[in-house]
């Protein structure tokens, strides 16, 4: 029974993390490829590990997965701020195309 | 079986992570999908451990997390042209 709801879960976190991988490849802006690069990237990642909590049997795993999730789900959004925010004053990104822009009078390039 | 078939679609992810890595017209969609590939490296490391029912290579997991948040946010401090 626990193999079968891991394998499962796994399955799943494995699933939105290849939709990951596709949607770099189809999206063509930088935030949205940022968008479809954080989200469904962590949501497999916790997917993926809790499936792992359920099979892998032995010593500190589960508590070693929780590390993980708690890791990436802290530094996840940080970094993604970062780059974000250092693209949109670098300029590197489709100004044109934006439809609403509240930090054109903040940043100055 | 079915976590051999999860490895499976994450290499799928991780591909087209790489397609975007390698063509990536900015710098920031290189950082970006750089990012991304070293989550999907997280998620394989804990798969692995899945498929093969030992919790060894669990570390390396959580190791990885933190260095590519930490070269990730060097990255973007240098595309910003960073103090």
């Amino acid at each position: 029974m626990n193999e079968i709801v891991g394998g499962v879960l796994i399955l799943g976190g494995a699933a939105f993390a290849a939709i990951a991988g596709m949607g770099q490849v189809r999206f063509g802006d930088l935030f949205t490829r940022m968008h479809v690069a954080t989200k469904p990237s962590t949501l497999g990642l916790l997917l993926v590990a809790v499936g792992a909590m359920f099979r892998i049997s032995g010593p500190g795993a589960v508590s070693l997965l929780a590390l993980t999730i708690g890791m990436q789900f802290l530094t996840a959004p940080v970094s993604a701020h970062l780059v974000g925010r250092a693209a949109h004053r670098h300029g590197d990104w489709d100004r044109a195309a934006a439809v609403h822009d509240d930090l054109s009078d903040v940043d100055e390039l | 079986m079915i976590v051999a078939l999860a490895i499976v679609l994450l290499a799928v992810g991780g591909a087209g992570y790489l397609v975007r890595l390698l063509q990536g017209p900015t710098l920031a969609d290189r950082i970006v999908a750089l990012d991304g590939l070293l989550t999907i490296l997280v998620t394989a490391v804990i798969a692995w451990g899945a498929y093969t029912d030992r919790g060894t290579y669990l570390t390396v997991g959580v190791v990885v997390a933190l260095v590519a948040f930490l070269g990730t946010s060097a990255f973007a401090r240098f595309v910003e042209g960073g103090r």
